[in-house]
């Protein structure tokens, strides 16, 4: 088969940054550190928070269920360990701020540690020896969710709804955000087991169509997944379509766009016009869920940026600190001057490193003062000269300048006349801003703010 | 382990451009024009620019230490609003003039405001206006240029006065108007004001430097395409129309194109971020609305040349149209 590797299916607007890739691309995934304690935050999910399985000095083995909850939306968590739980309190979380964790303290003498390519999966799979009920259940209990970052519960996602029928599935394997290399590894050393979980995902969801939809600039995770395809004899029922580079590519309105041409309504989600949005390493988490009945417990994250001495993909338990995996890592070579939980357009800066990695970490980016730029590191702003960057860039053909002025001024109202909840925080605008305005930040504000008031989170 | 760790909101990244490296782009763009200036005629192009560069920058500095404000010098804008003021005026403009209209441009026409971005007109037409109506027979005065073409013999050295007030192809086609004089005069001169070898506005006689100034700002994608497109454009419909009609009576749109500050408008004035308005078909409107209102008052109006009034007319409504041209969000608007 002939592959595009040029491709120019896109959405309008977006940006290119540096894609800085090359820091960790050809590392293949190796086993993260041996932890002798964990913290499993008690959400790691859109949801319902879970509710503690556990109590106080109880001794839990590896994979075993430590949270739960009874609300539809929601994903149980389990204990990447065996060993005894320390503490059941408030662990600092990146975005939730003080929230609910889990803590349990490893036993080393009974803890073989996780192999990233442990369980054997063959091109020869049938799906249909499983049910849709029995996929879904194992996807619940397995607690997975959405691994690109959000952190959607998919079972929700891919749980056959006769309200909202689904067409086509799309596995996104696009990876845009600088840095992060996780999915692409996946792709390459995982293929087998990402089919199996597509499957089983196109299976239970009723979808009559399947894209992976995979950047131009990873023309061998294109080339392996079609080989891949062609052996299991699916390449027709499963494409294979190579998207334009270009940030964010990955999101999933703008695959879609890409893909499909079709909007997802402003507000809604994607299975309103018929399309389910699944990332490359939930589905290696799905074949895995159904067919070694393994809980979501352990996950590749990308340890990269200018000033980690070993920068990698490493296949780490969920609930390690990151300062763990960072001196792992090898520390950090000079002096950094921000750690970024994710990739360095979306990701969140931390002072904290305490925190744990939870199921929506894909990477930790560790950056130099140089690469941050000196204008943005000492936050020098000038006034808006209105030179209309932002809206060229917005994904969401939104006036972020206008948006962000209304948040500035308290203006509200003002802001919501120009879309504000449209926004998806991809971060363009202010990357593009020659005035150097924090946009996107003003916008996040903005939404919590009206999201407040409007009694929709909790004070 | 890690100490002094900054927190900020996402992106952590950033693309290197800043104000200051957008305003460096647009005096580049302003090299040829300047150039011209200063070839075409000589000492007052190099006494004026410097003048109105220096004044704005002091006016700006003075203006942001009796607000109490951190300088802002640094962004640059005063200097491009100086060269663009400089470049806007007669030649022969004297010094004490040009400081005043520099100072007023940043006093009233920025600093009033709130200082860069708050701004409602642009800051060097505000002063070119203020100039005009104040010092109305020095901003009318035209000096002749250094090399002297050939084919426009009525301007000479000898006839000064006659060639002071009469040098610019406007105010030509302005008589050719009235009927007191050929079309063919006007339309001779079209090689000259495509090189500049014309009587006019210190920066705005040479067409072929102001096209290459303003092709160097499109490359370099400091200004979008849509607002020189549409001035261009609207000016030359405009002049075409009438020129269709009575091809006697007025010069060829192309004409009009070249000689004035029409092109200097197109690239450097009406694009000016501030006051334009942000999305394309906003500048579409803004282009138009400027192409348009600059012919009427060079062709049915009573001055020669429109291009202030019209900026600043069209930077006057600039919020409404931009209200007007609000985006819809790619998923279309949200249902209640």
């Amino acid at each position: 088969m002939q592959i595009d590797t040029k491709s120019r299916l896109t959405f309008s607007g977006g940006t290119h940054p540096p894609e800085k890739k090359e820091l960790t691309n050809e590392s293949e995934i190796q086993q993260g550190p041996v932890v002798k304690q964990v913290a499993i935050m008690l959400i790691q999910h859109l949801g319902a928070v879970c509710r503690p399985l556990v109590a106080k000095s109880e001794q839990v083995q590896a994979g075993q269920k430590v949270g739960d909850s009874d609300a539809f939306v929601t994903a149980p968590v389990h204990s990447p360990i065996s060993g005894k739980v320390k503490a059941i309190g408030l662990q600092a979380h990146a975005v939730l701020g003080r929230s609910p964790a889990v803590i349990i303290e490893a036993e080393p003498e009974n803890n073989p540690p996780k192999q990233p390519n442990a369980d054997k999966f063959t091109d020869d799979f049938d799906e249909n020896q499983y049910s849709v009920r029995q996929i879904c259940d194992a996807v619940r209990e397995a607690g997975i969710v959405g691994m690109g970052g959000a952190g959607f519960p998919t079972r929700v996602k891919i749980e056959p709804n006769p309200r909202l029928p689904k067409e086509t599935l799309i596995i996104n394997g696009c990876e845009c955000e600088p840095y992060i290399n996780c999915d692409y590894r996946i792709m390459l050393e995982w293929t087998d087991k990402i089919i199996v979980g597509i499957k089983l995902a196109k299976k239970t969801s009723g979808c009559s169509k399947t894209i992976i939809g995979i950047e131009d600039n990873k023309p061998k995770a294109i080339e392996v997944m079609n080989e891949a395809l062609e052996r299991s004899g699916d390449s027709d029922s499963i494409r294979v379509v190579a998207v334009k580079t270009k940030y964010p590519q990955g999101g999933e309105r703008q695959l879609i766009k890409a893909l499909l041409n079709k909007d997802v309504p402003t507000g809604g989600i994607p299975p309103m016009i018929g399309v389910v949005v699944l990332n490359v390493a939930t589905t290696a988490a799905i074949a895995e869920a159904v067919v070694y009945n393994r809980p979501l417990t352990h996950r590749v994250v990308t340890v990269s940026g200018e000033a980690i001495t070993k920068p990698g993909n490493y296949y780490v338990p969920i609930g390690t600190s990151i300062e763990e995996l960072i001196e792992f890592c090898g520390g950090v070579a000079e002096r950094s001057a921000k750690v970024i939980v994710g990739g360095p357009m979306m990701g969140i800066a931390i002072s904290d490193l305490t925190m744990p990695i939870t199921k929506t970490t894909g990477a930790i980016t560790v950056l130099t003062k140089k690469q941050i730029g000196r204008a943005k590191y000492k936050r020098r702003q000038t006034s808006c000269i209105r030179c209309g960057r932002c809206l060229e860039v917005c994904p969401e053909h939104l006036m972020p300048t206008k948006i962000a002025h209304a948040v500035k001024y308290n203006l509200l109202d003002v802001a919501e006349s120009y879309y504000i909840n449209a926004c998806t925080e991809c971060g363009c605008c202010s990357y593009v801003c020659p005035a150097n305005i924090e946009v996107t930040g003003y916008i996040k504000i903005g939404k919590i703010t009206l999201a407040k008031q409007k009694k929709k989170i909790p004070e | 382990m890690l100490r002094g760790l900054r927190v900020s909101c996402s992106p952590h990244i950033s693309e290197y451009r800043s104000t200051r490296s957008v305003m460096i782009d647009v005096i580049i763009g302003l090299v040829p024009a300047m150039a011209a200036a200063g070839y075409y005629f000589r000492n007052y192009a190099l006494i004026l620019i410097p003048t109105c560069v220096i004044s704005a920058m002091v006016t700006e500095w003075l203006c942001n230490v009796i607000r109490k404000k951190e300088d802002s010098l640094g962004d640059y804008s005063a200097i491009v609003t100086g060269i663009i003021l400089a470049l806007s005026v007669p030649p022969r403009l004297p010094v004490w003039a040009a400081i005043i209209g520099s100072v007023f441009s940043i006093a009233i026409g920025k600093m009033v405001f709130g200082g860069l971005g708050a701004n409602i007109f642009n800051p060097a037409m505000v002063g070119r206006a203020f100039l005009t109506v104040s010092f109305g027979a020095l901003m009318t005065t035209w000096t002749v240029p250094a090399p002297i073409d050939p084919a426009m013999p009525r301007i000479s050295p000898e006839n000064t006065i006659h060639a002071r007030t009469q040098a610019t192809p406007l105010a030509w086609s302005k008589e050719v108007i009235k009927g007191k004089c050929e079309t063919k005069v006007v339309n001779e001169q079209l090689k000259a004001t495509f090189t500049g070898e014309v009587g006019g506005c210190l920066g705005e006689t040479s067409a072929i430097a102001l096209l290459i100034g303003g092709l160097y700002l499109l490359i370099r994608r400091t200004i979008n395409v849509h607002i020189p497109f549409a001035v261009i454009v609207s000016a030359v419909a405009f002049a075409g129309i009438f020129y269709l009609i009575d091809s006697e009576k007025y010069a060829q749109p192309v004409f009009h194109l070249t000689s004035g500050g029409l092109l200097l408008c197109a690239f450097f004035i009406a694009t000016d971020p501030v006051t334009a308005p942000l999305t394309p078909k906003g500048m579409w409107i803004f282009g138009i609305g400027v192409g348009s209102i600059t012919m009427l008052i060079r062709i049915v109006g009573e001055y020669p040349e429109g291009v202030m009034y019209s900026v600043l007319l069209m930077n006057a409504v600039t919020s409404l149209i931009d209200r007007f041209c609000k985006w819809i969000p790619a998923g279309g608007k949200p249902k209640l």
